[in-house]
């Protein structure tokens, strides 16, 4: 079980910090006792561009989230984004010594460190090395070796890197607050452990996670992590298109995507105004309604079609296997009309999701806006027992371990 | 790059080019075989490349009589070499004259000519860009092989804050980088070599696009690095298409540098390209591996797209002695019975009348006559430039670039989508 039984997510949105403070129960599931949350400022497409803003946005959600659930925050958990995060797999392989035939703990290092023995961009670390499968001698997709007889043992891994320094961007930004950082957790890693079942990740499933400023998407197949991608493109681009297209400042264009907008084909739309009353600064107008859904329909499409292409680039044919679907969350995800256009790409049941599983209030875990930090303390609570000693930014110095390797499937 | 020249010559023409050949002189002073030709005999006694050719000043005499003035100079100096490289930019008096008639000099002696020419930038005027433009064809149809670099399009590559003179420089330094590039493919030892005809195929099609890119790197991931650097050269992308080489067929790739440039490298940089150009696009390596261990990697990428198909590598136009604008006076020479045109100075009049400096004309002009029509497979129309476009709220933030496509500029603005009536007061 956990060494703690409290556990704290910090998501440093590009709209909003939150602040998940959940407890661990001990059947598995996590209790969410309360959130805090403050709106966003000196964060860009999901990456700090202004530190002390930062600061003091953090410390705000902080203290709201301290005083919703009476809890002292001292260490939290991470989320992690941006498009300076990429992944690959890769397959590490072991012979074992001839004077052993039994595969033992130390071999599953052995074979990770093996598997990283990749040759990165300089400035990159690695974040995580998340196991898919083993073989041991040829025998694929082996579950657990250790104790089984074997020569050869082989793994595969998903592996995700980022460039050290904008990892660390963050990490200071925390210490600057005196706070903890017990780990850093990619945020679509976060958001699936959280909007997907077991099942589902055996069926196979796309988890896409539309934030402000960017797009995080995962692929579940065969219950291991297959790709994932970040794309820095989210609702602010959406709410960039309707200011530039229809002239509108981006408040108020910010206001009409939330309130009007809809990523339906234009073609099929009906006609018809929208009208925008005058306000302090503001002269009222009329916008055409087919103009709006237009320029929302070809962003949301082209995101969709990003993500189709990279997964079909480097895996052809692995989303036909996706049985379980796409399932959208995130801040955007409740864009009228947006799983139908989901759909029409990737020929795929759509569903919009958000945290399951979870207990606490309803408001909290029923809001896509929260699926990351919900899920960071899903993360904490899988893999909090076997967590190093060590604290994460001694491990980044080493080089970013793959914490990952602990299964949290 | 320390390539030996062999018999290969790099003429610089006008200030442009002898900017850039001083430049190549001093980074790589063991290069051999650099002429420079200039009508200002300052820049020329600045210079610090040894074979220079001083043409008359503008004041003494013009361009054309220029020419034949430094003509018979200019053979004896290429004799013996098996290939020329011309460098120069397009546009001026000196250079839309001087390197289309010193093409045709040395095409007629049978050496291999290629050039590298930059197009100037759209603030020079229109009247430059015509006049680099009726060059270009005219240089298309006389060389084996023509790399464009098209100023406009190096503006992705200079912020907008840049000094003037910057966005020369950094034009300049693209040019050294596309003559060592055409210097080194040529001149590759090995032990993968590119020959005069992939070079041919890449380079002499008429009305296409160059898209080049240059990355160097050492170390232990110098290979990542060189590419990496290389593919962000905003000679690379096409505006609102992404990257070029995917409207690329064939790309040409020279990996310059330590004698421990590995297999492995080589073949991770070749499937590197092609994941990135696509199945249909062709990719041809060189590889010079005659540097000291250790020695920084000189990747070199060039490609072109659009453009007519290529034309029949004929002979070039061979006709009455002098130049139009020649004095009547000046007869042939009697070694060459039968002479190269050299082209006529540019005039406006024949120009095309949108010469858009992101696709140079493919239409070939004859003299008199008003342009022809272009064929179907010619892709002349330009492509509208979108960067100029407000990116809105994200203009000062790091852009988000999929495949050379700035993804902060509002999809249907790329896409060409027109709005309905968007707003009614």
């Amino acid at each position: 079980m956990a060494r703690e039984q409290l556990f704290v997510g910090l998501e440093i949105g590009t709209t909003k910090i939150c602040v998940i403070v959940a407890e661990g129960r001990s059947d598995g599931t996590i209790n969410i006792l309360g959130v805090g949350e403050t709106p966003s400022r000196g964060v860009r497409k999901g990456e700090i561009v202004d530190l002390g803003t930062v600061s003091d946005c953090i410390r705000e959600a902080l203290l709201d989230a301290e005083d919703k659930t009476n809890v002292e925050i001292g260490n939290v958990w991470v989320a992690i984004t941006g498009s300076h995060l990429r992944s690959f797999n890769n397959r590490g392989s072991f012979m074992l010594p001839e004077d052993r035939d039994e595969i033992i703990d130390e071999d599953l290092q052995t074979v990770e460190i093996n598997a990283k023995e990749v040759s990165l961009p300089s400035a990159n670390s690695f974040l995580h090395t998340i196991i898919q499968s083993y073989h041991v001698d040829g025998n694929e997709n082996v579950l657990s070796p250790v104790g089984m007889s074997g020569s050869r043992l082989e793994a595969d891994f998903h592996i995700i890197h980022g460039v050290k320094n904008r990892i660390q961007n963050t990490l200071r930004c925390i210490e600057s607050l005196q706070l903890g950082i017990e780990d850093v957790v990619l945020s679509s890693l976060a958001s699936a452990l959280v909007v997907l079942t077991q099942q589902q990740k055996d069926l196979g499933a796309l988890v896409i996670d539309i934030g402000g400023g960017t797009t995080d998407y995962l692929v579940y197949l065969d219950g291991a992590v297959r790709h994932s991608g970040v794309l820095a493109l989210g609702g602010d681009h959406i709410t960039n298109d309707i200011s530039i297209g229809l002239r509108l400042p981006i408040a108020r264009a910010e206001i009409l995507k939330v309130q009007e907008g809809s990523a339906a084909d234009p073609q099929t739309c009906e006609e018809g105004n929208i009208t925008l009353k005058n306000d302090l600064g503001f002269h009222g107008c009329e916008i055409n309604r087919k103009s709006l859904n237009t320029v929302i329909h070809y962003r949301v499409r082209e995101i969709f079609e990003l993500i189709r292409n990279d997964i079909e680039s480097a895996h052809p044919g692995m989303l036909g296997m996706l049985g379980a679907g796409v399932m959208i969350t995130g801040g955007c995800s409740r864009l009228s009309d947006i799983a139908s256009v989901a759909e029409d790409i990737f020929d795929l049941p759509v569903q919009l999701t958000r945290a399951r599983e979870v207990g606490g209030s309803t408001q909290i875990f029923e809001n896509p806006q929260f699926s990351t930090a919900i899920g960071l303390t899903k993360y904490a609570m899988a893999v909090s027992d076997s967590l190093p000693e060590e604290s994460f930014l001694q491990r980044l110095a080493e080089g970013l371990g793959g914490l990952f390797r602990r299964r949290s499937r | 790059m320390k390539t030996a020249a062999s018999r290969s010559l790099l003429v610089g023409i006008g200030n442009a080019g002898v900017s850039v050949l001083d430049r190549i002189a001093i980074e790589f002073p063991a290069l051999q075989g650099m002429l420079v030709i200039n009508n200002d005999a300052d820049s020329l006694n600045a210079s610090v490349v040894e074979k220079r050719i001083v043409l008359p000043s503008p004041e003494e005499a013009d361009v054309s009589s220029g020419f034949l003035a430094i003509e018979e100079e200019f053979c004896a100096a290429i004799r013996g070499a098996s290939s020329v490289i011309f460098c120069g930019g397009l546009g001026g008096e000196l250079g839309s004259f001087l390197i289309p008639a010193l093409a045709a000099c040395a095409k007629a002696d049978g050496i291999t000519t290629l050039a590298s020419v930059g197009i100037p930038f759209s603030f020079e005027g229109r009247q430059k860009r015509e006049s680099a433009a009726s060059a270009l064809l005219k240089l298309h149809d006389l060389c084996d092989g023509v790399a464009v670099i098209e100023n406009d399009r190096l503006a992705g590559g200079v912020p907008s804050t840049a000094a003037v003179g910057e966005a020369f420089v950094a034009a300049d330094r693209v040019l050294q980088s596309s003559l060592l590039a055409l210097q080194g493919m040529l001149a590759t030892s090995g032990p993968v070599k590119i020959s005069r005809s992939d070079l041919a195929s890449v380079l002499g099609t008429s009305g296409s696009m160059t898209h080049f890119g240059h990355g160097r790197a050492e170390g232990a991931n110098r290979l990542h690095e060189a590419l990496e650097d290389a593919l962000k050269s905003p000679l690379l992308t096409l505006a609102g298409k992404g990257s070029a080489l995917k409207e690329a067929s064939s790309v040409l790739l020279l990996l310059s540098g330590p004698a421990d440039l590995s297999f492995a490298e080589v073949q991770r940089s070749v499937s590197e390209l092609e994941r990135m150009a696509g199945e249909r696009c062709q990719v041809k390596v060189g590889v010079h591996a005659g540097e000291a261990q250790g020695a920084r990697l000189e990747l070199f990428l060039l490609a072109s797209s659009g453009g007519a198909s290529r034309k029949a590598v004929a002979p070039p136009k061979v006709s009455a002695p002098t130049p139009a604008s020649a004095p009547e006076e000046q007869p042939a020479p009697a070694e060459t019975p039968a002479r190269v045109i050299p082209p006529e100075q540019p005039e406006p009049q024949e120009m095309q009348p949108e010469p858009s400096v992101k696709k140079a004309p493919s239409v070939k002009e004859s003299k008199g006559s008003k342009t022809t029509k272009a064929g179907p497979s010619q892709q002349t129309q330009g492509v509208f430039d979108l960067e100029s476009y407000q990116r809105g709220r994200f203009d000062k933030s790091e852009p988000t670039i999929v495949e050379g496509e700035d993804l902060d500029i509002p999809t249907f603005l790329r896409k060409g989508i027109k709005l309905g009536a968007a707003l009614k007061h």
